[in-house]
């Protein structure tokens, strides 16, 4: 291996990732796109298998080779053209979710396809029945929005008209839309670009060896990962507590973790069939999961490529939560199964590895969506709006507070680009006091997000989770605090539920409840278990606790035993 | 996976018993490594060696 020219590469590629990817915050219409971040840039070679990525969204980047391989199988290489650009989004054929829009363009140097620029973002309006992309009672794909299998969205590179018509026509913000999809291929038209330059920099044969080495080492640098791990079966399982249908039933996901020398399978069975609601994970997901949790827990300097996937294998049963089948709704499992299945499988592996684990985070990206019709431009708008939660505690240090959970990777939208953008007014933002699960190291703590609707009517609807079970804790950690949806409406003074305000099945999940002018929403998001022993908390870190507002004194003195010097 | 004969449009998914995968129909490397075990497709015969160890596993920490 020449490791000179591999690290310049190596290094050379993911700065042209992440470059694609500071195109598309840069020229995107949305929030989630120029705010949140929800995307993910890669460069693959022409088997489809990952040359690197941007550290973007790990839900995109562990998606991202399934995706393109399931797309060569349906769009032979010999049919794609230099200039093209294909288009994907279909759940059941190794996408994501609906929203998830992934976009790819060849790489051809002297006539020859040598690779791919890819872009996947999540588009925050996709049609269905629900504004926003999030219909927390879907019942089948149809209600998720629109469904794109692998198209040329660009002949040749020229538009090609009649797919982007059939787009923007389904969708409820095609000005908006039309705009975060240029965005997205002026990502992959950068990555082309750029990429064409190195292969002409060093030629073709020198970056297709040296890409080979690089993904060989990523292999083997992982390989050494897993070997230092003790062989196993780690088993462990977590429950859903409802799918927006049935309010009362929870869903299992259950996984045995087998460590096996150099290479980890990670099986699904056992877990529950698929759920009527829209909170089924599609493979993709499942086999992104896998992926985010193993490099969560090994060497975070190892690049990130398809070589360090190559020792990692899933076994998803059909027809699961964990692995959905046509024509079963799919939209929340991409951003709150997926944190669930990291979460399970960082649980089964702590006894093997506790100091590379964490107790249970927030795990879900809150997923309030809003559409209506702007009461000063006339114009729909439509909001994909996620939240941050508390992360679990760890062997070394308490968890996160308020950070996007395990997958997203996203930052959250400024209260003052939110009132900007939106018909609502942010009334306060402030961490919850007492959310951290106890522990050695406490759960980081989620927040409260009160807002005031100013338009005359916002048509809301939500996929959340956390309301009933609490996230666990780890090794004598307690539990985190749960999240909370609740509504006060204009010229009341109780806040209520969802449930109890609109008679939905569910708090957490359900769709297209009309906030009138002067309502009130609250948006609680769950903290993170601690971890260890609350015992053996290091009292100054109790006290800083208490004199910041994290944790009251009388949780103080119940979890801890402190009293006030 | 099945596609129509136009190729338009799916008229079936198949997938893995043990593994989830699809299984393309149209695919001679899928064709060729599929197996049937009990009446369930697999896409390899590693998947049905899995899956029956998997049960006897299970089977054996039942007792």
């Amino acid at each position: 291996m020449d490791f000179v020219t591999m690290n310049i590469l190596e290094s050379s590629m993911v700065s042209l990732c992440k470059e694609m990817g500071i195109v598309l915050m840069k020229t995107s219409y949305s929030t989630i796109f120029n705010e949140a971040l929800d995307f993910t840039c890669g460069l693959a070679d022409m088997n489809g298998d990952m040359m690197a990525v941007a550290d973007y969204c790990p839900a995109q980047i562990g998606g991202m080779p399934l995706l393109i391989k399931s797309c060569l199988k349906e769009i032979p290489i010999g049919e794609i053209e230099e200039g093209d650009v294909i288009l994907h989004n279909d759940p059941y054929r190794g996408g994501l979710h609906t929203p998830e829009h992934t976009f790819f363009k060849p790489i051809f140097v002297d006539g020859e396809i040598m690779g791919f620029a890819v872009a996947i973002g999540h588009i925050a309006e996709v049609g269905g029945m629900a504004p926003g992309g999030f219909c927390g009672e879907a019942t089948e794909i149809f209600q998720e929005g629109i469904r794109i299998p692998p198209v040329k969205i660009k002949k040749n590179g020229k538009d090609n008209v009649e797919v982007w018509k059939l787009l923007l026509a389904n969708v409820r913000t095609p000005r908006v839309n039309y705009g975060d999809l240029r965005a997205l291929i002026a990502a992959v038209d950068l990555g082309e670009k750029q990429m064409t330059q190195i292969y002409r920099k060093y030629g073709k044969e020198k970056i297709k060896e040296t890409v080979n080495d690089l993904l060989l080492y990523s292999e083997r640098r992982m390989r050494a990962e897993l070997e230092a791990i003790p062989d196993g079966i780690y088993a462990f399982s977590d429950k859903i507590e409802s799918d927006g249908i049935d309010a009362e039933r929870t869903y299992t996901i259950n996984v045995e973790v087998h460590k096996r020398g150099g290479e980890i399978i990670i099986d699904y069975h056992g877990s529950s069939p698929q759920a009527s609601g829209p909170i089924n994970a599609t493979l993709g997901v499942a086999t992104s999961a896998a992926y985010n949790a193993v490099l969560h827990m090994t060497d975070p300097t190892i690049p990130r490529n398809s070589g360090c996937f190559r020792p990692i294998r899933v076994m998803a049963p059909p027809g699961s939560i964990v692995n959905v089948d046509f024509p079963a709704p799919e939209v929340g499992g991409n951003t709150e199964t997926h944190p669930r299945i990291v979460g399970t499988i960082l649980g089964a592996m702590a006894p093997a590895v506790p100091d590379r684990v964490m107790a249970a985070e927030g795990a879900t990206h809150c997923n309030f969506v809003f559409g209506g019709v702007d009461a000063e431009t006339k114009e729909f708008f439509a909001c994909y709006d996620l939240e941050a939660v508390g992360w679990g505690g760890r062997a070394f240090a308490d968890g996160n507070d308020g950070v996007d959970s395990i997958n997203g990777n996203c930052r959250i939208t400024p209260v003052e680009v939110y009132e900007t953008r939106f018909p609502w007014r942010i009334e306060s933002l402030a961490f919850n006091v007492d959310a951290g699960g106890a522990g050695q190291y406490r759960g980081g703590v989620g927040y409260t997000k009160q807002m005031l609707c100013l338009n005359d009517e916002i048509i809301c609807s939500q996929m959340t989770d956390r309301h009933l079970l609490a996230p666990w804790g780890l090794n004598g950690g307690t539990e985190g605090g749960v999240g909370a949806t609740l509504v006060m409406k204009a010229g009341h003074n109780a806040w209520q539920t969802m449930r109890e305000a609109y008679g939905k099945a569910s708090t957490s999940r359900y769709s297209n409840v009309s906030i009138r002018r002067g309502d009130r929403v609250r948006l609680v998001t769950p903290g993170g278990g601690g971890y260890g022993d609350p015992a053996r908390r290091d009292p100054a870190a109790i006290a800083e606790d208490v004199r910041e507002g994290y944790v009251s004194k009388e949780a103080a003195l119940k979890h801890y035993g402190y009293q006030e010097a | 996976m099945k596609f129509s004969l136009n190729g338009l449009y799916i008229e079936s998914y198949t997938k893995c018993a043990n593994c989830g995968v699809l299984i393309y129909e149209a695919s001679a490397e899928d064709a060729a490594r599929k197996k049937t075990h009990d009446g369930q497709t697999y896409c390899s015969q590693e998947c049905v060696d899995w899956k029956i160890e998997r049960d006897a596993r299970h089977a054996e920490a039942a007792h």
